[in-house]
């Protein structure tokens, strides 16, 4: 650019003159005149040349740079947003409700929102929740009032249920055998004329607004005690109302956002929703002193039981020393409202496809769950996992706080399980104590890192191999060897009903009455000794101090063990070899524990209380501490039942445990 | 006539250059001066004093995220470079006020800062607040990386940008996440349709062209301007990291294409071998990371994190590249010391070097020197029994950041081609029996090493 620097400074007329003086300056010189001339028109000739160029040049640069860097920044993937639907701004709904012995259904506007017509599956009342504004499908659920109890859930939700909101109920196959008279009554308040006389096989749907009116009933009675009534249709409309008196009018505020958005699509939450004086969704509970697990990150495994899932936040959330920002749930599925749950919480969730069925479908969740969660939390070295039909012990990460320096640096444990197996009302006693089992629990626990990396996760079960993923850790090959840190009173509590492999006979056998701390910053005793070589001498020493009780009396009858409060008592149990339970199982059987398959034994060892009494039992002669059996004293031996079928029924159920 | 003529022309001529030349001046005001803002405006800003809208700017923001204790530090590459310059005299006084506005009106677009995911709880709150302030914002999410190379997970999407804009001056807020292998992650910053193309000229936003990958840095709270705010310790090393701080997502949807087609070996051989080959790569990299001795995944190992984004179990060694301008005669005894004891070393520095560690069991790693020509790169191969020598050849390509078997390395940016010159349009499938002198496609006859050189150029140990 420099050369042409002296052109502009000099104006068009000047330089004409200069030129002029130039041209009689020249005159004589033709030749030489006219060489300039030429040579001053080439001269401007190539300056506007070169000055197109340059500006086409420029021109150019700057628009494919334009174009480059708009590629650059462009989403590669068209994330075309799907229009919402548009507002309905219908006033009326058109419901259509039928109820048959084998096919259910509900349609709102044409829309089918419920269709059942599987086989033996689905009995029982089914109950669809409606938005009185908008018409949307709030909650649905099915209370198979066949069965005992379901009846009372249903009351419970029907409670839960805000005033205002539009009830359907259709009855599939058979729906009153254990619909009882408090039942009754809540439906009969809601309008229903014919629910106080449900009975044996009846036919019926209904539909209404809670608190208002009456929009429509129908009912087919069942003329014999083996045929079903007729099928019913019941077609009716329903008028929505305006928004504004469908919402709550809560104060402004984040959490209050959260709320609104939540219960404006879901249904069956109770007092979280209530317009007046609603339950908190954030919790702050007391921050642990020294907290050794505040950056552990949670995994929460979840299904679709969103109402579980809700309740276990709760409890989790409460827990003294939680850290919500290191919880992600894990949602085995698409499904929207356990999503809506974690949300409510302010949560993070991750949804899963499903992949394989049943129990691979639960453990490939699981491996996913984890991995994904050493992933997201790349510095940890730990992970709590915990499932949806958890409760939540007030001191969980306390209990963990104190503890898990042990898993780091003791190559011996396998985890830290916050569930006791044989933890049950009459067998727990003391919060502060600490076992060491071979056996591992889960339902609550603290896995490593490294094993997860090195170990589980390579080889962890194909989904084409159906099995469960706790009975895989479970096996030797897995184990290794290595024992779980576990509490006397378990630090969670299983409250989930339904489940893969629970039910509601299960759940009351096996888990109602499980102990569950209650008490806050408990103090571990002595958790050093819980160290590999620190516990053979802890247990010498418990053996050393404890009495033997009287081997002649039955172990099963309450006078076993003498009315004391505190002492350490031992018996001896005829244990041929290492996996010889068969008196174990008798007694725990009749001890009312876990009897399914062998839990909490240590080298033949079982620790637990009865009447307030550390009761020990030793496995003779496999266990090694069956040296400190007197030899005047005989292993008691317990025979099975002369009819074998339980050995049919414990792989079936064993697996129950985990759902 | 033609006189008059002659004059006319010449006239109108020096007219027309004189009104391009106008032009041409008017053109780099308007255009180079936006392009080289830094350069050009500079000039313009000592003229005018100090520009003071940045610095109010920057200051209204640090004011707002520590108002809701959101930890930022400063990575802004013209402010750090100012910073890097003084650092001496800012680290000793570091409360001192400052005469001039020196940093933070400097002239410039945006000012940068990073914040660090785990350390903020995603508070809606702080939005709200900064729209109370007059801040305009864009928040850019995407797919969680973390999670995409899993089967069928489907997380919520993260933010990876914000950009906070108030009055002419923004600030570009990046997002960085943890990954597995102890680095900071950011992602790249990719528009969605709906977006505002116009909020601010993108394109000279510093980050964001690609996903970068940095070391956690060390913190260090300095007073600039008036303004109390964290810098990397060391700007300079902080600028030099970003130099070259490209990452590559391991190709996840392939990976899972690839074993739908050919299902992944999960026998227990492959399982120990996988184990070994990390734990492998893992002391591999430490140790070179010790040296300063940069590398990055070569031949088999490279093809497994392209094709599977994982170790190939019937590959039996690892295999590593390095510059031969980087080699040190530390290497062999760094290797020793770490527990690898030196299998065999071919050719010599000047020549195909090649060096052969023995890890635990039959695990090895190679290591290849590669030496850099005009239009490509190779490195060389010798057999020990014949002393026959043999040529490998790369396109040119540089080196990116990726994460691999939770480590973050080096592997060429241009993996397509090197993978291709490797292993040939076939490489997608996997094959089992391969010889090093014949099955490379880019394998070349480079003649024989001469007999009395063999003790030097044919070690085996």
């Amino acid at each position: 650019m420099e050369e042409w620097k002296p052109n502009p400074a000099v104006k068009p007329h000047k330089k004409r003159s200069w030129y002029l003086a130039w041209k009689y300056k020249l005159m004589n010189q033709r030749a030489l005149r006219k060489l300039c001339q030429t040579g001053a028109v080439l001269f401007l000739l190539v300056t506007v040349i070169v000055n197109i160029k340059l500006i086409l040049d420029t021109r150019r640069a700057a628009y494919e740079e334009e174009e480059e860097s708009a590629q650059d920044y462009d989403d590669e993937m068209l994330n075309v947003e799907v229009p919402r639907h548009p507002v309905n701004n219908k006033k009326v709904l058109d419901v259509e409700v039928y109820s048959s012995r084998s096919k259910v259904y509900v349609a709102v506007d044409g829309t089918t929102v419920l269709e059942d017509e599987a086989r033996e599956q689905g009995r029982g009342i089914h109950v669809i929740v409606l938005n009185q504004a908008t018409g949307h499908v709030m909650a649905k659920r099915v209370f198979d009032t066949y069965s005992p109890h379901e009846d009372e859930a249903m009351v419970l939700f029907l409670n839960m249920v805000a005033r205002g909101r539009i009830l359907i109920f259709t009855i599939k196959d058979e729906g009153s055998f254990h619909l009882k008279e408090t039942a009754k009554n809540v439906l009969k308040s809601l309008g229903s004329q014919v629910a106080p006389f449900l009975s044996w096989r009846d036919m019926w749907t209904f539909v209404g607004k809670k608190g208002g009116e009456v929009y429509g009933e129908k009912h087919a009675k069942s003329p014999a005690l083996s045929t079903w009534g007729d099928p019913v249709l019941l077609k009716t409309e329903v008028h929505l109302t305006s928004v504004e008196d469908a919402e709550c009018h809560w104060p402004d505020t984040e959490l209050n956002r959260r709320r609104k958005r939540f219960c404006s699509k879901v249904e069956g939450y109770g007092s979280v929703c209530s317009c007046k004086d609603p339950t908190p969704i954030e919790f702050n509970p007391d921050p642990l002193k020294d907290n050794k697990v505040f950056d552990v990150p949670v995994a929460v495994i979840a299904g679709n039981r969103p109402n579980y899932l809700y309740r276990m936040l709760r409890s989790l959330l409460s827990a003294q020393g939680v850290n919500p920002q290191m919880i992600t749930v894990f949602i085995d599925g698409y499904y929207e409202e356990p999503m809506d749950v974690v949300e409510l919480f302010g949560l993070s969730g991750i949804q899963h496809t499903p992949i394989s069925i049943k129990n691979a479908r639960v453990s490939q969740h699981y491996k996913a769950s984890l991995t994904a969660t050493f992933n997201l939390f790349p510095d940890a070295k730990f992970a709590v996992v915990l499932e949806e039909d958890l409760d939540i012990s007030v001191d969980f990460f306390s209990f963990l706080s104190q503890s898990i320096h042990l898993l780091e640096e003791d190559d011996s444990l396998y985890c830290i399980s916050a569930w006791n197996d044989q933890g049950y009302e009459h067998t727990a006693e003391d919060p502060s104590l600490l076992y060491r089992v071979e056996t591992m629990p889960g339902l609550g626990w603290v896995l490593r890192k490294s094993l997860y990396k090195d170990e589980l996760e390579p080889k962890w079960p194909t989904p084409e191999k159906l099995w469960d993923w706790d009975m895989w850790m479970r096996m030797p090959e897995q184990r290794k060897g290595r024992e779980c840190i576990i509490p006397d009173i378990s630090r969670s509590y299983h409250f989930g009903i339904v489940g893969l492999n629970m039910n509601g006979y299960f759940h009351e056998a096996y888990f109602k009455k499980h102990k569950f701390n209650t008490v806050p910053n408990v103090q571990l005793k002595n958790v050093e000794s819980l160290r590999k070589d620190n516990y053979e001498t802890e247990i010498h020493r418990l053996l050393g101090e404890a009495e033997v009780l009287d081997h002649s009396k039955n172990p099963c009858e309450d006078s076993f063990v003498p009315d004391t409060e505190g002492k350490v008592y031992v018996m001896f149990i005829r244990m041929e070899q290492e996996a010889d339970f068969t008196t174990w199982t008798q007694l725990a059987k009749c001890l009312h524990i876990w009897d399914l398959d062998v839990r909490g034994n240590h080298k033949g060892l079982w620790r637990l209380f009865r009447k307030k009494n550390h009761f020990l039992v030793v496995g003779v002669p496999a266990s090694p501490y069956s040296s400190k059996k007197p030899s005047s004293v005989t292993p008691i031996y317990m025979q099975p039942p002369a009819k074998e079928e339980g050995a049919v029924a414990v792989p079936a159920v064993a697996a129950a445990e985990q759902t | 006539m033609q006189k008059i003529n002659r004059n006319v022309v010449l006239a109108l001529l020096s007219l027309t250059s004189l009104v391009f030349l106008l032009f041409q001046l008017c053109y780099y005001k308007f255009y180079l001066s936006q392009k080289n803002g830094a350069a050009f405006s500079k000039v313009r800003g000592s003229q005018s004093g100090q520009d003071s809208t940045r610095w109010h700017v920057v200051r209204k923001f640090l004011g707002l995220i520590s108002s809701h204790n959101i930890p930022v530090y400063l990575i802004d590459p013209l402010i750090l470079g100012l910073v890097g310059k003084d650092i001496e005299q800012i680290r000793s006084s570091p409360d001192g006020p400052s005469p001039e506005c020196k940093y933070f009106c400097a002239p410039r677009d945006f000012t940068t800062f990073a914040l660090l995911d785990k350390t903020w709880k995603h508070d809606v709150g702080l939005f709200r607040a900064a729209e109370k302030m007059g801040f305009q914002w864009l928040k850019i999410i995407n797919k969680d990386p973390r999670l995409d190379g899993m089967d069928d997970l489907s997380g919520m999407e993260i933010p990876l940008h914000y950009i906070f804009k108030l009055a002419s001056h923004a600030i570009h807020l990046v997002v960085f996440y943890e990954r597995s292998g102890n680095f900071l992650w950011h992602g790249p910053l990719r528009l969605k349709q709906h977006m505002d193309r116009k909020f601010v000229p993108f394109r000279k936003l510093h980050f964001g062209r690609y996903p970068g990958a940095y070391e956690k840095p060390e913190l260090l709270l300095v007073s600039i301007d008036d303004l109390k705010v964290q810098i990397p310790k060391n700007p300079s090393i902080f600028l030099e990291e970003m130099s070259h701080s490209r990452f590559l997502e391991c190709r996840y949807r392939e990976a899972r294409a690839f074993f739908q087609l050919y299902p992944d070996d999960a026998s227990l051989d492959a399982v120990e071998f996988r184990k070994k080959a990390k734990s492998l790569l893992h002391l591999a990299a430490l140790t070179l990371n010790n040296l300063g001795v940069t590398f990055w995944l070569s031949s088999g190992t490279c093809l497994g994190w392209y094709r599977q984004c994982n170790v190939i179990p019937h590959s039996k060694d690892v295999d590593l590249g390095i510059f031969i301008r980087d080699y040190k005669a530390d290497i062999i005894p760094a290797f020793q010391k770490a527990g690898l004891p030196l299998k065999h070393k071919f050719g010599k520095v000047e020549d195909s070097l090649e060096l052969s560690f023995q890890g635990e069991d039959d695990v090895k790693l190679d290591i290849f020197f590669f030496y850099e020509e005009n239009d490509h790169m190779w490195n060389g191969g010798t057999q020990a029994k014949s002393g026959k020598k043999f040529k490998y050849l790369f396109p040119k390509f540089t080196l990116c950041w990726t994460e691999f078997v939770e480590l973050k390395v080096h592997v060429p940016c241009e993996t397509l081609q090197y993978v291709e010159a490797n292993y040939g349009p076939e490489w997608k499938v996997p094959v089992k029996t391969w010889d090093w002198k014949s099955s490379p496609f880019n394998v070349q006859d480079n003649g024989v090493w001469p007999i009395d050189e063999w003790d030097n150029v044919i070690q085996i140990y």
